[in-house]
């Protein structure tokens, strides 16, 4: 029995908990007893019974399903390791152990900012051969273009840093990995932390936990200071590439802090400086807090293809116009291959002995490196040194002889490229599994960073990650459950009001609505009424076809060709071939996703517009759509001939009302919504012009004049107006004047325009450029010129084909003019040459 | 000693068939000032006229221009103006070098503050280091030869064993494929000639520049025919850096105006250009070496 000195009510042994014998455990000390920190966990497990954990880990799951953070519960089948889930039983640190961790993950964070100044800087490293030059000229995240680009005069040097922590089987304590590029894990941390608190929140007080919202105050008061603008609060965004189709950790992390979140597209470089590009113009970016790799940030300068990043923005970051952090070429200093070098570089730059070692590394590109790590294959993890995304980790002793062989052979031809790790014992935590508690290998993922001082901030607390499998190590790119890590605090510590501190540090967190959420809406609005259109386009033919318009010869497949010319020639879409049947050739207009007349194109972009601003809509609508597009294509997939796609067409045309008749109803009135409603409008507007230039300028007479007039009004779903309005059969000067001069009617040029005015209004007035809606009443006032003449022909019975095909013409060129306008004073935000 | 001067005008030409709102560019067309030749006058024209710019030294010490035209606009035009004066002493093989199979080692004794040549021994994108490369090179090893000789004799079995093709690659070609279809341009056989060397520790850089084409006696010279050129250079501790151009067979003279070098052709890509826009791009691009004066 222990003769720990605990209080009397302190628990000593638990019947719950079996440890592995082999392997040493941070909770029950090898002679069985409790340590002290985590006694009263295990006094909650007593009282509790296993009931009780399967408890909390129902109201973990719950909360966190909740929340809609991806999660996917624990569960005994251990090969479903997709997304992370929360194991509710924490990873509790004594004060004293924490104080340990801290010093030497402060002594650490010194000597990765020394590091990485000297690599893009002086480079005393290679000068004094302290380390191989290859190490780092062959990493990935050694950015060439940034040499002479350290840290300092405005450019900021390590942002936020992760360094993961493990303890071996004699409780020596070793730093397994870092992070200082994009360190993930700081959303979970908050979310598994919220999350732990609402399942146990007397033990959480009871052990005297610390708090870890002064950090994130801390942190966002640091990402503040990296600002180099001195005028005013400065603006700082999470940069975030993040599918926009899903939920990540940063996206609760911008919640919970009010900080912007912007993606790359959002982001333009002028003038040498960093912007947003919003509805309202262009908003002036201070600091980038990115989750985005360094090496792919500027497309213009980086050495991956294809990149997607920000074009012009290692510009900005030299000249000091924007503070990124951390330091793009940061990755680099993550290199595994420098981890022997670090008690020789920490003596060098700091002039101190190394405190938390790195986990025992040889780089192969020495030949003592190569010659141990192929000699003790079996008990070494052997990961690439310059570009782990190339070549995962591989576990020497889960190898058969001839993969061995071959990793061996693959490290000879290239040994500069490996190096081999130490496979540590890690220490086991308790874990909850469905039937009780459990020894899991655990990995502490810890997260700081540097003040401007100099001195470090480390969070108290963190990311525990444990294995799914026992006795297996956890590597990063594994995923594994997680769990909130406990410090436990010498005295009391008040709960920590993060807005408060917001803001104090001056955090302006304005109400932006980026240009790209505007400009898919816009073609949200643009492509659902291309698609309305091109549906009628398809009925129509399908009604001619089957029910038959005229009893002439060759009459029907006459006027299907004159329609089909009429759609190509609007949409300017590619030519078909002349030998496909007319039957194939419907099909392939239809199908084809990149011809512009047919429904397939339409669909397929108003499903992506809709799905990329998705945050605007409710989830069920965009569900529906993406739901409607999957049935389109099956629907076109599945039949032989375009004519029985009928029920199809009736149900998408359906959907496609619904969905903008729900959506613009229940949308806020404001700009965003104009911009959908106005490119509704201008689609309409441009296509019945279009439509009105087919007919005015087709010199049919007869009955397939009359045929083609309909057609038009069918298309534009006005047969039945015309009828009420005009009480003779579909004549051209009829058609054209009830399109665009008929006031009241919603499908008359007269409606588009002047609805367009009052939706412009609602927009913005761009800088240093005359307001879009401006644009509108000088077209309005020729319109009614020339409806008055439209009037005037009919009463003479002498309409002027070719005066209205130019003043359609002109319309049609206003249409496309002001979606440019709308495009660059809003979406792209280019500047109008002279 | 005899000069010659040159007036070269590179002309790189984008037209787009939509609007560009936005072009972020950078260019490698100032001459490096560490060559054999002298620079009497450079300078570089954009039009429209760029909103920012800036110059600085690359990693190697080559020139970046850097430019912005922020303006909406449909055609780029970038306009490199030159004036250079050479030397037109004829280019001899260097004698008695170290043999290949030593020169790893020699150089492992380098002095460390040479952090250049690591560079030039590492593989890039476009120089990897292969089985198939290595294959390529095999027999040009002849045990104990020098490795100038071996520079020279590699140089010489690219200009015979391969095709010179416009249009047959592009810059995305991989090594691979030129050395697979035996055909490319001028970029691709510096590219085949460096990876090789590179794959037995022979530091080699890829060169960019202008080679003077002399049209047959009568044919007058037309505007335009000249191209930019790209050859390799070989390091050998006695010597320093020596040239060689596979694609013409020939040790650069001076004919040979060097702009920049760089670890292959994406280090120094003449002008590089992200364009924010509509529309389809397409390129012309047009050089005119002209000699304008020959001094005794």
């Amino acid at each position: 029995m222990s003769s720990h000195s605990l209080s009397p009510d302190s628990l000593t042994e638990t019947s719950h908990y079996q440890t592995m014998d082999d392997r040493r455990d941070e909770s029950i000390a090898s002679d069985g007893s409790i340590r002290p920190e985590w006694s009263e966990l295990f006094k909650s497990v007593e009282r509790h019974g296993i009931e009780g954990v399967a408890r909390w880990q129902e109201t973990a799951a719950r909360i966190s399903r909740e929340r809609g953070l991806a999660y996917r519960p624990a569960t005994l089948d251990e090969s479903a390791s997709q997304g992370w889930s929360i194991d509710p039983i924490p990873w509790i640190v004594s004060a004293e152990r924490w104080s340990v961790f801290e010093s030497g993950i402060t002594q650490r964070l010194r000597l990765s900012e020394a590091l990485l100044a000297d690599i893009y800087g002086e480079q005393k490293l290679f000068k004094n051969n302290l380390v191989p030059m290859s190490i780092v000229l062959k990493h990935r995240g050694f950015l060439r273009t940034l040499h002479n680009a350290p840290p300092g005069n405005g450019i900021v040097g390590l942002g936020l840093c992760a360094f993961d922590l493990a303890r071996d089987s004699k409780g020596r304590t070793f730093i397994v990995n870092d992070r200082f590029d994009r360190p993930s894990g700081l959303g979970l941390a908050l979310e598994n932390r919220t999350i732990v608190n609402k399942v146990l929140p007397n033990l959480f007080r009871r052990c005297g936990v610390r708090r870890i919202g002064s950090f994130f105050a801390d942190w966002f008061e640091r990402l503040a200071q990296y600002s180099n603008n001195t005028d005013s609060d400065p603006l700082v965004v999470i940069l975030d590439d993040s599918s926009q189709h899903e939920d990540s950790e940063i996206s609760f992390l911008a919640n919970y802090c009010g900080v912007t979140r912007v993606h790359p597209s959002d982001i333009t470089v002028r003038d040498g400086r960093v912007w947003i590009k919003a509805l309202r113009g262009l908003v002036p970016v201070d600091v980038i807090w990115k989750s985005t790799p360094g090496c792919g940030l500027d497309a213009l300068e980086s050495e991956i293809r294809p990149c997607f990043g920000i074009p012009g923005i290692f510009e900005a970051i030299r000249e000091g116009n924007v503070a990124v952090a951390s330091h793009p070429g940061s990755e680099v200093i993550q290199s595994a291959a420098l981890y022997p070098f670090l008690p020789k570089l920490c003596r060098e730059f700091l002039g101190e002995d190394l405190l938390l070692p790195p986990v025992q590394t040889w780089w192969c590109g020495e030949k003592a490196g190569l010659s141990h790590v192929t000699a003790n294959i079996d008990k070494m993890v052997v990961k690439s040194a310059g570009n782990p995304h190339l070549f995962g980790t591989h576990y020497g002793r889960l190898l058969s002889d001839a993969e061995k062989t071959a990793l061996i052979g693959q490290i000879r031809d290239n040994p500069g490229d490996f190096v081999g790790q130490e496979e540590l014992e890690i220490s086991s935590i308790p874990a909850s599994r469905p039937h009780g508690l459990t020894p899991r290998s655990a990995v502490l993922r810890t997260f700081s960073f540097l003040g401007a001082d100099g001195t470090a901030s480390v969070m108290p607390g963190g990311l525990a990650r444990v294995s799914r499998v026992d006795g297996m190590i956890i590597t990063t790119r594994e995923t594994g459950d997680s769990k909130d890590v406990w410090v436990r605090s010498k005295k009391e510590e008040a709960p920590y009001d993060i807005s408060s501190v917001l803001s104090i540090s001056g955090f302006r967190a304005p109400d932006i609505v980026s240009s790209r959420t505007g400009e898919n809406l816009y073609w949200s609005g643009r492509y659902a009424e291309r698609t309305s259109l091109a549906v009628r386009f398809a009925s129509r033919l399908i009604d001619c076809r089957i029910r038959g318009i005229s009893g002439v010869k060759g009459f029907e497949a006459e006027h299907e060709k004159i329609l089909v010319d009429s759609l190509f020639k609007i949409f300017d879409c590619p030519i078909l071939s002349p030998d496909m049947t007319p039957d194939a050739r419907l099909m392939s207009i239809f199908k084809d996703p990149n011809c512009p007349a047919g429904i397939t194109f339409g669909l397929e972009r108003f499903n992506y517009a809709t799905q990329s601003a998705r945050e605007e809509w409710s989830p069920v609508s965009v569900q529906a759509i993406s739901a409607c597009y999957d049935q389109w294509i099956q629907s076109i997939n599945q039949v032989d001939s375009f004519f029985e796609l009928e029920p199809a067409l009736d149900e998408l045309q359906l959907n496609l009302s619904a969905f903008l008749g729900q959506n613009l109803d229940s949308m806020t009135r404001d700009s965003g919504w104009a911009l959908l409603d106005a490119g509704r409008r201008i689609e309409r507007g441009s296509n019945i012009c279009g439509l009105l230039k087919t007919l005015v300028t087709s010199n049919l007479s007869g009955e397939m004049d009359t045929i083609f007039n309909e057609s038009i009004l069918y298309f534009l779903d006005s047969v039945r107006t015309y009828q009420s309005n005009f009480y003779e059969k579909p004549k051209t000067e009829l058609t054209t004047l009830l399109l665009l001069g008929e006031n009241d009617y919603p499908k008359s040029i007269t409606h588009v325009l002047e609805r367009l005015y009052g939706l412009l209004k609602k927009l913005p007035t761009p800088e240093n450029r005359p307001h879009p809606r401006d644009r509108i009443p000088l077209i309005s006032a020729k319109l009614i010129e020339f409806v008055v003449e439209l009037y005037q022909w009919k009463k003479h019975d002498s309409f002027d084909s070719k005066v209205t095909a130019e003043f359609l013409d002109e319309l049609i060129e206003f249409f496309n003019r002001l979606s440019d306008i709308l495009t660059t004073s809003y979406f792209s935000h280019a500047e109008i040459s002279e | 000693m005899n000069h010659v001067r040159y007036q070269i005008q590179h002309q790189t030409t984008y037209f787009y068939t939509g609007r560009i709102d936005l072009c972020h560019s950078l260019a490698h067309l100032e001459p490096r000032g560490d060559c054999d030749q002298e620079v009497i006058d450079h300078k570089i024209k954009v039009t429209p006229k760029p909103d920012s710019k800036s110059v600085r030294k690359d990693f190697l010490g080559n020139t970046t221009h850097y430019f912005s035209v922020q303006g909406s606009h449909t055609s780029l035009e970038i306009t490199s103006q030159l004036t250079v004066e050479k030397s037109t002493k004829t280019p001899v093989l260097p004698k008695s070098e170290l043999p290949w199979e030593t020169l790893k080692i020699a150089l492992s004794d380098l002095d460390p503050s040479k952090t250049r040549m690591v560079h030039f021994l590492l593989p890039t994108r476009a120089c990897p280091h292969a089985d198939f490369i290595r294959e390529f090179l095999r027999p040009s090893l002849i045990a104990g030869k020098d490795v100038v000789a071996l520079a020279n004799d590699l140089m010489t079995r690219i200009f015979n064993e391969f095709q010179f093709l416009t249009g047959a690659t592009d810059v995305s070609t991989p090594i691979q494929s030129v050395i697979a279809n035996r055909t490319g341009v001028c970029q691709d056989f510096a590219h085949v000639m460096i990876a090789a060397l590179r794959s037995i520790g022979i530091p080699s850089r890829y060169v960019s520049g202008y080679l003077e084409t002399i049209p047959p006696p009568g044919v007058p010279k037309l505007k335009g025919v000249d191209a930019s050129h790209a050859w390799v250079e070989v390091y050998s501790p006695a010597t320093g850096w020596v040239g060689f151009d596979p694609t013409n067979n020939k040790l650069p003279d001076s004919q040979y105006i060097k702009i920049c070098h760089g670890r292959d052709y994406f280090d120094v890509q003449p002008v590089r250009g992200i364009f924010i826009g509509s529309g389809k791009q397409s390129l012309k691009v047009s050089v005119d070496v002209e000699r304008i004066k020959e001094s005794v």
